[in-house]
């Protein structure tokens, strides 16, 4: 899930903090000291994710792309300059802009907006923003939400008393409310202070960048990844089940399946497996990141050595071209597979099915899949030339059917058509006649169409009359008796007006 | 869509009055003439179509696309209204087809001339589609029971379609109202009952139907609130065409839909398909398809903005562009959404050039038109089970791209991985779909016995072919595709311990085994060290899966007994399994003839006693120097050898072992037990037996 972090540069970020007894800050200096915080934790920590750096002030500037290469990101916070008053609204009127021509609007992403709360003053603040949302042109819309599901988190270099002594938190409430609700505000806790700072960067590190651990077993091998990015939790239906679903931290795979079988699954989201090696004696403390980061080579050259059932898997599944069914909680399923970006490069990419049981039709309920091992002969067949998939319904589609619909005249005419080209070449095409003449029936008295069925007997009768005398003596019989059968059924006799009887040929014998 | 908006419950209610035998005026011309046979004959006069029929027509084409889109809870009741209601079908899955109900339209035929008027009216139906509203779909129950305490979550709503011809717009109202006043009753009714359920939102859609060429007596009205439980909205369509139009932007609107139009589709590939149609069997040119499906399969395009907006606030239609299919190569592609799609026009030719094609089992891949740039992929069409998708296809950039690859992490750099074998082993995990209605006797789930499954066959599983010697071996296949099922036949316990005397043959025939010497420096482990290292795994994989059943364990005990192993560790072994071996023996030593016959080449056999020879020598002073392997075996051969065979030229086994046991006897002291043994017998923990009276349990398992 890419990030773009925005950054303030107003005028008011440039606000001086008093500390007791050192230099004095600004409120940005505070900012940009978090900001170096989060870009050193994802480097080391969370270094796939792409992050942009915007600057905004009344304009907004791309300062970095998407990278990442956190080092371009730091440098760039060091080189900030001070511009004039505070303008949110066209600040996430550029953000929407820079996602979507990266990324497209399918794509997830974060928003990281750091401010010092104060947020613009007339035309152009976000409370005049705000305030005129509801009469707008659909050309000067709002921003938000974006056309991408989002994530905001607003880092607010002030605390919460601060923002509550005007109406700064309703109006940043109400922009969270906007981009859809997902995110978090983030205030300073006490007063303002690098340390403080930290601590509200430590929080949306906790929050939206910390690894996703899980460990991943494959009967009783297993090993502990990344799964990377972190899976969101999930809303199937807020009405019956307001609960998001969360991944479990054991995926377990539950068997194996054909690429071909599984065939191009609709999946939510897509995430890197990354096997990693749990360094257990180390406990996972802020402070211990540093000293982390120095041992990784020898720890990493040691992991790269011992066998990983990651890579032993991946291997399989990309020779043999399959995909593994994990369980990722309750009713919820994902699929293991290769993944290849270039020819050399290859990995492990986990998708993750829509929550519930029967995520893919042809599939069928997942659990309700079991090991081959069961079934009396080997539905795959001796030499793997059948399969069990996909599932079929039991009540075909109405493509697939050859219904009968009237409602454009070509079908109805084509209908009868079809039924007097197979009348010209009795007896030869008496099963075809016959089959057209019932589909006929049926529809006309499904919709009350008696006057059809007359119209038929009539067209019936007249080829009857215009038979040429090579005709076979059989054609005039099968002939007038499907008229008068038609016919009896246009006047509703229950006894021919079934829709279920069907008109048969009526038995001749010209056999000599 | 929530699971229970209101498109989960529709009502259809038609007017079945006298009036509705009313001839819509427009005229269908049946009898199309070809060239050659015009002369001379007059044509068929035309037909035209009731309003019943148009209103019956159209609304089936409704519920075509519905079942196709939704096969499953999005439900339709069809009611029939005339002087009483008939009820067509009713909330159950099974009746949710079009065949059920033009089956039952068909019993209902068109409106009767003679019935009279007075007593007829669309009311009947709407009252009961109200009580019908109310009434409890399965989904419902299944959901209600599933979430227990917070069953009110379950909702109940519904819409009522009503396609009549009314008298007025005060007609119209006073239909209204007599919703309204069946809703708030039928409330009051389902307080008390378990099968009903309050309704909470009704949507009314009424279709006035009225001939072409009639004046429009009732006036169109958009949605509009009546009550807090009910809307209403009010079309007025002529009938024919135009109902045909607006029960399809109906569909559209009620749920969700989107159309796409296939364009530049080839006749090449379908010409099978078209032969039937002589006449057009020589056109070549490309044609479009229109299908619908759900609306989310344009989302990129929605949010894009790229397209317009129809006045009835549906998005016209996006037109996607046929790319012929060139390998059938299996591909997983990054697809974020499937959904079901409905042709519009179902029976035309291209259609079912169309969906036949796809139905076959072909793929096809749709390419965004765009007026520059490169060509994007964003679609593709193909079928699963006689249904057909539109996958939606990711064309953006991937927020994945440039991983490290797996070979730079974890693991990376071990080279001798055992792929081939872990496929077999995936291959062997393959799921299958278990029918919903068989019970397994353990009462678990299917995709828990294959979990369950997968757990067994990794008990011990090496992952690289330096860890594994036994796995290398192909003489320990036979056992090793065996001991991991989750019940053994005798059959599989005989093979099984085939495989171990083959082993212990290979041993005594000092064949080399497969172990890595990668890693040690020189030759790697001398042989004698080799088998035990290979025994050891033997051990250790089967000890794994042998408390699944007394069969797995006999199949433990007869490599602990075959095997060899230094005399200390045997003994110990010896005592706890001795019982259990004896049930083996019979069995074993059949097998064992048969093996023996074979060796009965005396050149073979002396060059094996020589080899034997110089191997005794060698291990006499290593200290782990192996037990004989043959205590066993004499024991066996001593005891069970038939009578008549005992007089008979001496096997082998019977050779070798006595050989064996001489040399043996001259390096160590005779245990006691045996020495003082009755009958090469003896009768272990006598103390105990003492003590207790009764017979001694080993290893859990009673000696009864």
């Amino acid at each position: 899930m890419p990030t773009v972090v925005v950054m303030d540069v107003s005028l008011s970020m440039t606000r001086p903090v008093c500390l007791d007894g050192s230099e004095e800050f600004q409120r940005k200096n505070l900012a940009v000291h978090g900001l170096n915080m989060l870009f050193e934790h994802m480097a080391s920590n969370y270094r796939l994710e792409f992050t942009a750096l915007m600057a905004f002030s009344s304009l907004w500037e791309l300062l970095v792309p998407f990278t990442r290469d956190y080092n371009a990101l730091q440098e760039a916070l060091s080189t900030l300059e001070d511009y004039d008053k505070t303008c949110v609204e066209s600040a996430l009127q550029g953000v929407s802009n820079v996602v979507q021509q990266e990324w497209g609007s399918a794509c997830p992403c974060q928003v990281v907006l750091v401010t010092d709360g104060s947020l613009g003053i007339g035309k152009g603040s976000l409370r005049h923003s705000l305030q005129t949302l509801k009469h707008r042109g659909d050309d000067k819309k709002f921003p938000l939400p974006f056309p991408f599901p989002t994530k905001m988190f607003i880092m607010c270099v002030a605390n919460a008393e601060e923002l509550q002594t005007t109406d700064a938190m309703d109006n940043l409430e109400e922009l969270l409310f906007l981009s859809g609700g997902d995110g978090q505000i983030l205030t300073v806790d006490g007063p303002l202070c690098m340390k403080s700072v930290q601590a509200m960067f430590g929080r949306l590190i906790d929050v939206a960048y910390s690894p996703f651990h899980a460990v991943l077993h494959c009967g009783n091998l297993s090993s502990d990844v990344q799964v990377f990015p972190r899976p969101e939790a999930v809303v199937v239906d807020d009405e019956v089940d307001p609960i998001p679903r969360t991944v479990n931290t054991d995926l377990k795979i539950v068997g194996f399946m054909e690429i071909g079988d599984i065939s191009s699954p609709p999946v939510i989201s897509r995430h890197l497996v990354l096997p990693i090696a749990v360094n257990k004696d180390v406990d996972d403390v802020g402070g211990g990141a540093t000293e982390e980061l120095e041992e990784e080579p020898s720890a990493s050259q040691a992991a790269g050595k011992s066998p990983n059932i990651c890579v032993l898997l991946h291997g399989s599944l990309r020779v043999e071209g399959m995909v593994a069914l994990v369980e990722l909680g309750l009713e919820w399923y994902g699929m293991l597979h290769s993944q290849a970006d270039s020819k050399k490069k290859s990995n492990m990419m986990m998708s993750l099915f829509e929550p519930g049981p029967d995520p893919l039709p042809w599939l069928g309920k997942i659990t309700h899949l079991g090991p081959i091992s069961e079934a009396a002969e080997n539905p795959y067949g001796e030499d793997d030339s059948k399969s069990p998939f996909p599932v079929t319904p039991q009540v075909k589609r109405s493509y697939a059917q050859n219904v009968t619909v009237w409602i454009k005249a070509s079908g109805l005419q084509t209908d009868v058509q079809k039924i007097l080209r197979n009348a010209r070449k009795l007896p030869d095409k008496t099963q075809t006649f016959y089959k057209e003449l019932n589909r006929l029936r049926k529809a006309a008295l499904a919709f009350g169409f008696w006057e059809l069925l007359k119209g038929v007997a009539d067209l019936l009768e007249r080829e009857c009359t215009m038979l040429p005398d090579s005709a076979h003596p059989d054609a005039a019989f099968q002939l007038s008796h499907a008229a008068q059968q038609l016919k009896r059924a246009s006047a509703g006799d229950p006894q021919y007006a079934g829709f279920d009887h069907n008109i048969v040929p009526i038995p001749t014998d010209f056999s000599s | 869509m929530r699971m229970f908006s209101v498109a989960h419950k529709t009502v259809f209610v038609v007017d079945h009055c006298p009036y509705m035998a009313e001839s819509s005026r427009q005229q269908v011309e049946c009898d199309v003439l070809t060239k050659s046979r015009a002369q001379g004959v007059i044509p068929l006069a035309p037909v035209s179509k009731s309003l019943w029929t148009c209103a019956v027509e159209c609304s089936m084409e409704y519920c075509r696309i519905l079942y196709d889109i939704y096969p499953r809870d999005k439900l339709i009741n069809y009611i029939v209204s005339d002087s009483e209601f008939h009820i067509l079908n009713s909330w159950m899955r099974e009746d949710q087809s079009t065949h059920e109900l033009m089956s039952a339209l068909a019993a209902v035929g068109p409106p009767n001339h003679r019935e009279d008027p007075e007593s007829c009216s669309v009311v009947h139906g709407l009252s009961a589609a109200v009580e019908s509203l109310s009434k409890i779909t399965e989904l419902q129950h299944e959901q209600r029971t599933a979430l227990m305490d917070t069953a009110e979550r379950v909702a109940n709503r519904g819409r009522i379609i009503c396609l009549t011809n009314a008298k007025s717009d005060t007609h119209v109202r006073m239909l209204e109202d007599c919703i309204q006043e069946t809703i708030l009753e039928q409330n009051k009714l389902a307080a008390g009952s378990d099968r009903l359920m309050a309704i909470q939102q009704c949507e009314l859609v009424l279709v006035h139907i009225y001939p072409q060429g009639d004046d429009m007596l009732v006036s169109d009205r958009p949605k509009k609130e009546i009550s807090p439980l009910l809307t209403s909205e009010v079309h007025s369509v002529r009938a024919g065409r135009h109902l045909a139009t607006k029960l399809n932007i109906l569909v559209q609107q009620h749920f969700d839909l989107a159309s796409t139009t296939i364009t530049n589709i080839p006749m090449k590939p379908t010409l099978n398909v078209c032969e039937q149609e002589e006449q057009h069997a020589n056109t070549s040119a490309n044609y479009d398809v229109e299908l619908l499906h759900h609306r989310d399969a344009h989302l990129e395009f929605f949010k894009s903005g790229e397209f317009t907006t129809r006045e009835n606030g549906l998005k016209e239609t996006i037109t996607l562009k046929w790319c012929t299919p060139r390998t059938n190569n299996i591909e997983l592609h990054y697809c974020t959404g499937a959904y079901r799609i409905s042709p519009t026009d179902v029976n035309s030719r291209p259609s079912s050039c169309l969906t036949n094609f796809l139905l076959n089992g072909r793929s096809v891949l749709l390419e965004q038109p765009r007026k520059s740039g490169s060509k994007v992929i964003s679609h593709m069409l193909s079928s699963h089970g006689g249904e057909i998708f539109l996958h939606v296809l990711n064309s953006n950039r991937s927020i994945l791209e440039d991983p490290p690859s797996i070979s730079e992490g974890c693991g990376g750099r071990v080279t001798d991985y055992r792929i081939a074998d872990f496929g077999e082993f995936m291959r062997e995990n393959r799921l299958t779909p278990v029918s919903e209605s068989s019970h397994h006797p353990s009462g678990r789930l299917p995709v828990e016995r294959a979990k369950a499954q997968i757990d067994r066959h990794t008990r011990y599983w090496p992952m690289i072919i330096s860890q594994t010697t036994i796995f290398n071996m192909q003489a320990v296949v036979p056992l090793a595709n065996l001991i991991i099922k989750e019940a053994l036949t005798e059959e599989d316990v005989l093979t099984c311990q085939k495989t171990v005397y083959n082993l212990v043959d290979m041993e005594r025939k000092n064949d080399p085994l497969p172990i890595s010497t990668a890693g040690s420096r020189g030759k790697g482990p001398k042989r004698d060290e080799q088998y035990r290292i290979m025994w050891n795994e033997l051990e250790t994989f089967v000890k794994t899966l042998a408390v699944a059943t007394d069969r797995h364990q006999r199949v433990l005990d007869c490599i602990i007994a075959c095997r060899s192993k230094p005399p200390e560790e045997e003994e110990r072994k010896k005592r706890g399994r001795k019982r259990e071996d004896r049930e083996d023996r019979t069995e074993k030593n059949g097998n064992k003839e048969v093996e023996d016959k074979s060796w009965q080449d005396s050149e073979r056999l002396k060059v094996l006693l020589d080899k034997e020879d110089q191997e005794s020598e060698v291990i006499k002073d290593s200290p782990d120097s192996p037990e004989p392997l043959n205590k066993k075996p004499r024991l066996t051969t001593e005891e069970v050898q038939p009578p008549e065979r005992a007089k008979g030229p001496v096997s082998l086994l019977t050779m070798w072992t006595n050989r064996i046991t001489t040399a043996n006897s001259r390096k160590h002291q005779e245990f006691v037990g045996r020495a003082s043994s009755v009958n090469n017998k003896f009768e272990l923990y006598q103390n105990l037996k003492d003590e207790n009276g009764m017979d001694v349990h080993e290893n859990g398992k009673t000696t009864r």
